[in-house]
C-alpha cells in the first residue's frame, strides 16, 4: 500500500508585486494540494501567475497574503536560514538551465551536494551515478558551454535530484529546447516520476508534457481557473 | 589590479627608501669613525646636540695652531689633526679633472682613520716629503674601467685657484703619486673619500697661503656618548661657541630622523594610491556581484544561507587580496630595483662637483614589516572594499538574483 501524504498545500495565497509604484497582483487567491507522487502540470498564458506559484512553492519567495505549507510548514514562518534548509529538499529546474558555467557538469551536480555538506568522494559518485541516469556518462567532464541546450537540461535535472528532493519543481523544462530533445526530457521526467515516485510539479506550454501528467491545472489572471485529472 | 599597483608603489617607495637610508648611513659610517669630532668654524643653529655646520658667519676662523689648543682641552681627548681643503685641478699628462686637495697630517689621518686612509698597494710615508700625492681610487681609475687617470709613481700637477690674488691666479706644484687609497665607496664628513687628493699638512699650508685650517679632526679615547656630550662642550665653550662641533652618532640620528620622515611621507602617498585602488576593488566587487547575481540566485535556489554568500565573497576577497598583494610585493621589488639600476648606471652624486665623481649604489632593502604589512594591507583593503557587495549580494532574494538579466 503506498501511503499518500500531502508534500504542498497552498491557501488562499495571493502575491503582490511591485512594479515600480504600481501594484501588480501575480496571484490573487490560490487554493491548491499536490499529494506525494503527483505528476501535476501547470499551463495558462504569459503572466498568469504560473512561475510566481512555483516559486513560493519552492520557497524561493513568499506569499503576500495567505498560507503556503510545504509539507505541513506554513513557509511564511520561517526565517532566512530555514528558508535555505527548505530549498535544499526541493529539486528546481529552470527554463534557462541556471548552470554555473565555469564548473562542468559534474561540478554542477555536485554543488548542489555540498551545499548540505556532502563528503567529496560521495559527492562524485553519485554526481556519475546521476549522470549517467540522466544519459551523460560520457560528458561529466564538459562544461556547460560544450553541451547542446538538451544536454544542460539533463544536467539541470541531474543537479535538481542530486539532494534526494521530495518534489521536482520544473519551470518550462522544455521551452528552450528542440522537439527531438524535448521528448526525450519529457521521457526522463515521467520516468522518474513513476518509478522513483518523484513528487513532479511542471509549468509548460507543451501539451505532450501535460498529456502525461496525471493533474493539470489551468492558470489566468492569478487564478486556477480550471483542474483536470488526466486517468491513466 | 588595483590592489597590485597600490602595493607595487608602497613596497617600491619603501623599499627603495630603506635601501637609501641603508646605503647613506653604511657610506656615513665609513666615512665617520664614531670616535672622532669634526670641528668647524662658525656657531651651530640648533639642530641637535653640537650639530649643524657654519650656520652663523660671525667672522670667526678656525686655524691650524687651534688643533694643539683642543687637544689641551680634555683628557679624552687622544689627538687633533687640521685640515686644509681646497676644490682644484689634477692634471696627468693633457688631462686636467676637478678635485678636492685635502692638506693633511698623514701620520695622524691614517691613525684617525685606519681602515679607510689605506693604501692600495705601496705604504703611506709617515714623514712625506713635501712633493708626495695620495689619490683616492676614483682620482686613479676614475671612469671604473682599468683606464688609469694616474698612477703611483706618476708626475701630476696640482692646481688650485687663488681667488683672493689681484688678479685671481692658479697656484700650480708638481708632485708625484706616492700611494692610491683602496676603494672606500663611501662618503663623509671629514674622512677620506675616493676621489680626494691629499698633499702633505706642512707643504699644504705653504702651497694655499693660509694659516686657516677648514676643520678640526679630534679623536676621542672612546665613542661613549657622555665622552663626545662633554668634549664637544667643552669646545664649543673654549671657542664661545663660535665653532660647530658634529659627531658622527649625532648626524646619524639626524639623518635617522629625517629618513623616517621621508618614509611617512613616501608611505602616506602609497596609502592615497591604496586608497584609489581600494575604490577601484570596490567597483570591480560590485561589477563582478553584477556579473553573477544569477549565480548567487542559483547558489540560493540550490540552499546556500546568506552567511554562506557573503562567506564566500569575502574568501574571494582575501584570495584576490593575497594573490594580488603577492604580485603587488614581487613588481613593487622589481621596480624598486629597475630604479636602483637607473640609480647606478646614472650615477647619482652626493656632495659638489669635485665629489661628484664617486657615484651612490642603492640596495632596495624589503624589511619584513614593509613585506608583512604590504600583505596584510592588501588583504586589508581587499576584505573592507569587498564588505560592502558581499553583504549586499548576501541580502538578495533568489528570485530576484535569478530573475536578473
Amino acid at each position: 500500500m503506498i501511503l499518500v501524504t500531502t508534500v504542498v498545500e497552498v491557501v488562499n495565497v495571493k502575491k503582490t508585486y511591485m512594479l515600480g509604484k504600481i501594484p501588480v497582483n501575480a496571484l490573487c487567491g490560490v487554493n491548491l494540494k499536490v499529494e506525494s507522487g503527483d505528476f501535476l502540470a501547470i499551463l495558462g498564458p504569459s503572466g498568469s501567475g504560473k512561475s510566481t506559484l512555483l516559486n513560493l512553492i519552492g520557497a524561493l519567495d513568499k506569499p503576500t497574503e495567505g498560507k503556503m505549507l510545504i509539507e505541513g510548514v506554513d513557509i511564511s514562518t520561517l526565517n532566512d536560514n530555514q528558508l535555505a534548509d527548505l530549498r535544499r529538499r526541493v529539486g528546481f529546474v529552470f527554463q534557462f538551465f541556471n548552470l554555473i558555467p565555469r564548473l562542468t557538469a559534474r561540478g554542477n551536480v555536485e554543488l548542489a551536494m555540498s551545499i548540505p555538506g556532502l563528503g567529496k568522494n560521495e559527492r562524485i559518485k553519485r554526481a556519475e551515478e546521476l549522470l549517467e541516469t540522466v544519459g551523460l556518462k560520457e560528458r561529466v567532464n564538459h562544461k556547460p558551454a560544450e553541451l547542446s541546450g538538451g544536454e544542460r537540461q539533463r544536467v539541470a535535472i541531474a543537479r535538481a535530484l542530486a539532494n534526494n528532493p521530495r518534489f521536482l519543481l520544473m519551470d518550462e523544462p522544455t521551452g528552450n529546447i528542440d522537439s527531438k530533445t524535448s521528448s526525450e526530457i519529457i521521457a526522463l521526467v515521467n520516468g522518474l516520476n513513476e518509478r522513483q515516485g518523484v513528487t513532479t510539479i511542471v509549468i509548460t506550454h507543451d501539451q505532450r508534457i501535460a498529456s502525461e501528467a496525471n493533474r493539470t491545472l489551468h492558470m489566468l489572471d492569478g487564478l486556477i481557473v480550471q483542474e483536470k485529472v488526466n486517468l491513466p | 589590479m588595483g590592489v597590485v599597483i597600490g602595493i607595487a608603489a608602497i613596497v617600491a617607495l619603501l623599499s627603495i627608501t630603506q635601501g637609501l637610508q641603508n646605503t647613506i648611513t653604511v657610506q656615513l659610517q665609513s666615512g665617520l669613525a664614531t670616535d672622532t669630532l669634526i670641528v668647524y668654524s662658525g656657531r651651530s643653529f640648533g639642530v641637535g646636540a653640537g650639530v649643524g655646520i657654519g650656520a652663523a658667519n660671525s667672522g670667526f676662523k678656525l686655524l691650524i695652531n687651534d688643533a694643539a689648543t683642543i687637544n689641551e682641552l680634555s683628557p679624552n681627548i687622544e689627538m687633533t689633526m687640521a685640515t686644509i681643503q681646497r676644490t682644484g685641478y689634477i692634471k696627468s699628462g693633457e688631462i686636467a679633472r676637478v678635485t678636492n686637495i685635502v692638506g693633511v697630517d698623514f701620520a695622524k689621518y691614517k691613525n684617525i682613520y685606519s681602515s679607510t686612509f689605506v693604501a692600495e698597494s705601496e705604504e703611506i710615508p709617515q714623514n712625506p716629503e713635501n712633493q708626495m700625492v695620495v689619490v683616492g681610487k676614483r682620482v686613479n681609475d676614475p671612469w671604473k674601467s682599468g683606464t688609469l687617470f694616474c698612477s703611483v709613481n706618476d708626475n701630476v700637477e696640482i692646481v688650485w685657484t687663488n681667488a683672493t690674488a689681484r688678479p685671481p691666479r692658479n697656484e700650480t706644484y708638481t708632485g708625484f703619486v706616492v700611494a692610491v687609497l683602496k676603494e672606500i665607496g663611501g662618503f663623509g664628513i671629514g674622512g677620506p673619500s675616493d676621489s680626494n687628493v691629499y698633499i702633505p699638512m706642512s707643504y699644504a699650508q705653504t702651497f694655499f697661503k693660509t694659516d686657516e685650517a677648514n676643520m678640526i679632526i679630534v679623536k676621542l679615547t672612546d665613542s661613549d656618548k657622555s665622552t663626545i656630550d662633554s668634549v664637544s662642550k667643552a669646545i664649543t665653550e673654549a671657542f664661545n661657541e663660535e665653532v660647530s662641533v658634529v659627531s658622527s652618532t649625532a648626524v646619524l640620528n639626524i639623518l635617522a630622523n629625517v629618513f623616517s620622515i621621508i618614509q611617512l611621507f613616501l608611505g602616506g602617498i602609497a596609502a592615497i594610491s591604496l586608497l584609489v585602488a581600494g575604490i577601484g576593488i570596490m567597483n570591480i566587487m560590485i561589477v563582478s556581484l553584477m556579473e553573477r547575481t544569477r549565480e548567487i540566485g542559483i547558489l540560493k535556489a540550490l540552499g546556500m544561507r546568506s552567511r554562506t554568500v557573503l562567506l564566500v565573497f569575502l574568501c574571494e576577497s582575501v584570495i584576490i587580496g593575497l594573490i594580488g598583494a603577492a604580485i603587488g610585493i614581487a613588481s613593487g621589488w622589481v621596480l624598486a630595483n629597475v630604479v636602483a639600476m637607473v640609480f647606478r648606471g646614472g650615477g647619482v652624486f652626493i656632495g659638489n662637483e669635485a665629489a661628484g665623481t664617486g657615484g651612490m649604489a642603492i640596495t632596495p632593502v624589503l624589511t619584513p614589516i614593509v613585506f608583512l604589512g604590504a600583505l596584510g594591507f592588501g588583504v586589508g583593503v581587499s576584505v573592507i572594499f569587498a564588505l560592502y557587495p558581499a553583504w549586499r549580494a548576501s541580502k538578495l532574494k533568489p528570485v530576484d538574483a535569478l530573475r536578473y538579466e
